[in-house]
């Protein structure tokens, strides 16, 4: 009677801080529109201080950005609150569970129920497998976030790290807590959670500084293999930034273009194809994130994804001579989006 | 600065934590260097300081939580001394203001001319180390036979100072204080420890006493309240520890830094009426009335005794609860920890013998601050007058730690390190014009221009917050022994939060011209923000023609308030109204509102001094 009593004050407590965060509701992104399900979910997770602070961050942080990475900050201090909690029972599997429903089930309309639910029971087998520990819920969340799920082979994935760590536990392997690297790790992952998409697929891009953001002048011009443009530079440019088309399947290092004078070589590597980190399509190709990667953040939770945009460096010129390369596919084509400027 | 404070965040462990607590500590500090530094470099700008001031958050939760922890009030001392250390940069990087720079001119008057005269030092104001040159005698300060200009302040403190701005001017005066501070931290923990207070509660109540408000901000200025909150707390410790010397000293010491004291003294009188030291404490308390008999002629300062007589019953309910729920300047608001404190007093057979020593000892005088109209502290940061109960409140929350849910602990935590945080990085907005807003009311109202601070109980203003709130903190105190679940009071804490947002986006019943979420295109704010007893007037905001105010109004009929010399013709979206000439006394008005949603009222010809705007069925309600 008592556990049930016990049991019926958690969901009503969730279901009281959903309802709050349904009033506080302001902006129209999915990461705000999901504040109801955010509030259930960490509240079940023993975290509930969280809430009235995921509302004031609501209310009070006009600029997006600043707002979903203070929401990140909030869900990690909580996060890191809940696990340092002695009282709280089976805190492991609840904040792993919490963690991974943040980090993939929003926007809701994307998410694939029973395969994110078998996630989810690998996710639990693991944190068991790893004795509910801190290092635990990191490789349980890290391994599911990473799997795509689609195409239904990506799920091989957490099922071989399941079939490691059995072996492992088979063999006594001994408690390994970590405790504050791995909370420092899951906070460095829930902290982008608006963009897990992005978390999952390019990690990297959140530790560079946003180039994104800086300011362009448009040139937009698609160049076939082959082809090239004459194009002026404006004086306070700092570099050109371009992106491939169709080119999700080259590797590391294929050549991309090049720009005169100078012959400055642009290959995968410097950009990427412009569509290769959505969800649907990453799986298949093989660029990597740009090393001065200028991509959009686009679209939010587990479908956001970066653009393949790159900054490349200029020549010392005032007019330059951007070529696609001629070993590029025939439908491939390298995109120079324009010019980064100071 | 950044980097000592770093070198300071990595020395301070080596005096409390020990082993492997020590270790994760090191481990945390790193994690949370490489986590700022991912966050900066996504563009997220925040102020290394404050940074630091997290860590530093976090260390203290090491220290309270921690299984190796070598903790005693010298440590903890310690620990104040090199924080505080750190605090007087952020505290004196605006020029100090209220009665500071007063305290400091006389400081200035003793060290250069060895008299309390400070006609010369108004004349040579130029060269006052505040950098205040816009300094002028206050209203009412004492003026002696032969032109000597006093000052209102008790020359104790001023003379405290002396030594630190010998050495090292403002800076130097400050670091009095903030020495005044450590002892005050020391003395306070040891007097927890006497009470019988465990070393894991002490551990967690030291960070919320020491480093939260308001021992925070007043460690690191010039008002006496930490000194006299120290003298306090030895007072209470040597009458505890019956150590006559100790108990004498510190209440004379008490009632030489501000006479108003002398009421705390009273008490202490009260409690030991029935031994022969009784005479004596009677006479510490005479003392400094002679003395300020001989200095200005008056021995209550620039008191009368008629202020000592009883005022309507209403006025100490206002302050009663203005103190502690008010969001300017309430307890509930600007120091939620001691809170606690107000808590075990619903516990009073429970709490430590100290704890009502202490408070027993105050009442009297905390009965003359409540229906004073400065019980806010007036032009200070929150909760002045009653700084020096800290300690006692400090006391009586660690008493009852074990019995308050861990969900109201997280709560006040956060709420502390917000509030502290808020005023390290914008010292200048712990002074408030006592208007009836507060800092997040008017942050709120300015950013989505809708009264959000009507959503803050005010007893400056008196408004439906402060009503519900007081219902509200009666029961809650009523149902405190329920026990309720931690996770059930968050989450109605954050129903509360929601339901408020969504209520202050609406037009007000009430609209108070001066306001943050009223836009106004001309006029002036009335009477100016450094008007001398600013919360003795009705606020409001004065219109010349084609001056104009754009605001949230409900539709229908309402009542303006308002004072106008010459007269003046109005017009609210289109619709107008004359406003007869009513020389110097408030006078109402009919006036249509058109439409509901955003309004301009706008000043045709005339003059006018707008005070307030209320919906005729509110009058109504009122007048019932």
């Amino acid at each position: 009677m008592k556990r049930t009593l016990i049991i019926a004050g958690w969901l009503a407590a969730a279901a009281v801080s959903a309802y709050a965060c349904h009033l506080a509701v302001h902006y129209p992104t999915p990461i705000d529109r999901a504040l109801p399900f955010l509030a259930a979910v960490i509240t079940l997770a023993g975290a509930p201080i969280a809430v009235p602070l995921l509302i004031a961050a609501e209310i009070a942080i006009l600029d997006e950005t600043t707002r979903l990475i203070a929401m990140g900050i909030i869900w990690s201090a909580a996060t890191a609150v809940a696990a340092f909690n002695p009282r709280a029972a089976a805190r492991g599997y609840r904040i792993a569970i919490a963690s991974l429903l943040l980090l993939r089930w929003i926007p809701f309309e994307n998410v694939h129920l029973v395969r994110e639910i078998f996630l989810l029971l690998i996710a639990i087998a693991i944190v068991w497998l790893l004795r509910g520990t801190a290092l635990a819920v990191l490789v349980a969340v890290v391994v599911c976030l990473i799997t795509p799920a689609l195409p239904l082979r990506t799920l091989a994935l957490p099922l071989a790290v399941l079939f490691a760590l059995a072996l492992i536990r088979f063999f006594h392997m001994p408690r390994i807590a970590l405790t504050v690297p791995s909370l420092f790790a899951l906070a460095c992952i829930l902290t982008f959670f608006a963009w897990s998409g992005v978390v999952a697929r390019a990690f990297p891009y959140f530790t560079r500084p946003p180039l994104g953001d800086v300011r362009r002048e448009t040139v937009n011009a698609a160049l076939a293999p082959s082809r090239s443009i004459t194009i002026d530079v404006p004086p306070d440019a700092t570099g050109l930034i371009v992106s491939g088309a169709n080119v999700a399947h080259l590797r590391r290092g294929a050549a991309l273009g090049m720009i005169e004078p100078g012959a400055i070589p642009i290959r995968i590597g410097d950009a990427s194809d412009w569509g290769y980190m959505r969800r649907d399509f990453f799986y298949g190709g093989h660029n990597p994130l740009p090393r001065l990667s200028a991509g959009h953040l686009r679209d939010y939770g587990y479908v956001a994804w970066v653009d393949g945009a790159g900054l490349v460096p200029l020549p010392n010129a005032k007019t330059i001579r951007v070529t696609a390369d001629a070993s590029l596919p025939a439908n491939a084509a390298l995109q120079v989006e324009g010019f980064a400027l100071r | 600065m950044i980097w000592s404070a770093v070198i300071a965040l990595a020395l301070l462990p080596l005096i409390v934590l020990r082993g492997k607590t020590l270790g994760t500590w090191y481990v945390t500090a790193a994690a949370i260097a490489v986590y700022a530094v991912i966050l900066e470099r996504r563009g997220l700008g925040i102020d290394r300081m404050i940074v630091v001031a997290l860590a530093f958050a976090v260390l203290m939760a090491f220290v309270a939580i921690g299984e190796k922890v070598k903790f005693s009030a010298n440590r903890a001392a310690l620990i104040a001394g090199v924080v505080y250390f750190f605090v007087i940069g952020p505290m004196t990087k605006v020029p100090i203001d209220g009665d500071e720079p007063f305290y400091l001119l006389v400081t200035e008057s003793i060290v250069h001319d060895f008299d309390l005269d400070l006609a010369n030092q108004y004349r040579d104001i130029a060269h006052t180390a505040s950098g205040r040159t816009d300094l002028k005698p206050q209203l009412g300060d004492p003026v002696g036979s032969h032109g000597q200009q006093y000052s209102r302040t008790e020359p104790l403190f001023s003379l405290l100072l002396v030594p630190g701005y010998l050495i090292a001017g403002l800076q130097g005066a400050v670091a009095t204080i903030a020495l005044f501070g450590v002892l005050l931290v020391r003395s306070t923990m040891r007097w927890l420890e006497d009470e019988g207070i465990s070393d894991d509660v002490l551990r967690a109540v030291f960070p919320l006493f020491a480093f939260g408000p308001p021992v925070l901000f007043y460690a690191a200025r010039l008002w006496p309240e930490v000194p006299a909150a120290f003298c306090f707390v030895e007072a209470l410790r040597g009458m505890r520890a019956h150590r006559a010397q100790r108990w004498l000293l510190a209440l004379f010491a008490l009632v030489l830094l501000k006479l108003r004291f002398v009421l705390l003294g009273i008490g202490l009188l009260a409690l030991r009426l029935r031994k022969r030291r009784a005479v004596i404490i009677a006479a510490i308390i005479v003392a400094p009335m002679i003395l300020l008999t001989v200095v200005v002629g008056n021995p209550l300062n620039v008191h009368s005794w008629r202020e000592l007589l009883p005022v309507a019953p209403s006025n100490y309910a206002r302050g009663f609860f203005g103190l502690l729920l008010d969001g300017a300047g309430g307890i509930a608001f600007q120091a939620p920890f001691f809170l606690l404190g107000i808590y075990a007093i619903t516990r009073w057979r429970e709490t430590p013998k100290g704890f009502r020593y202490g408070i027993l000892a105050s009442l009297l005088y905390i009965l003359y601050l409540l229906p004073r109209d400065e019980w806010t502290g007036g032009w200070s940061p929150p909760l002045r007058y009653i700084v020096f109960l800290m300690p006692v409140l400090a006391l009586g929350a660690a008493s009852v730690w074990h019995r308050v849910s861990r969900g109201v602990v997280m709560m006040i935590v956060v709420w502390t390190i917000g509030v502290a945080l808020h005023g390290l990085a914008r010292p200048w907005r712990l002074f408030h014009i006592a208007n009836g807003e507060n800092a997040i009311g008017e942050w709120l109202s300015t950013m989505y221009r809708a009264d959000f601070s009507r959503m803050f109980p005010s007893f400056i203003r008196i408004n439906d917050a402060a009503i519900i709130g007081s219902v509200a903190l009666i029961a809650i105190l009523l149902l405190a022994r329920l026990r309720i679940p931690s996770h059930v009071a968050i989450s109605a804490v954050a129903l509360a939060i929601a339901y408020g947002f969504v209520v202050a986006q609406r037009p007000a019943r009430t609209i108070q011209f001066e306001d943050a979420h009223v836009v106004h295109e001309g006029g002036a704010l009335y009477p100016e923000e450094y008007a001398v007893i600013r919360f003795a007037y009705r606020g409001g905001w004065v219109l010349n023609a084609n001056d104009s105010l754009s605001f949230l109004a409900q539709q229908g009929p309402d009542t303006l308030e308002y004072v106008s010399g010459p007269g003046a013709r109005i017009a609210i979206d289109g619709s107008e109204v004359r406003l007869p000439s009513n020389g110097d006394h408030y006078a109402t008005a009919r006036i249509n509102v058109p439409h509901a949603g955003r309004v301009t009222l706008r000043c045709l010809e005339g003059a006018v001094n707008l005070d307030r705007m209320v919906r005729e069925d509110n009058v109504r309600m009122v007048h019932d």
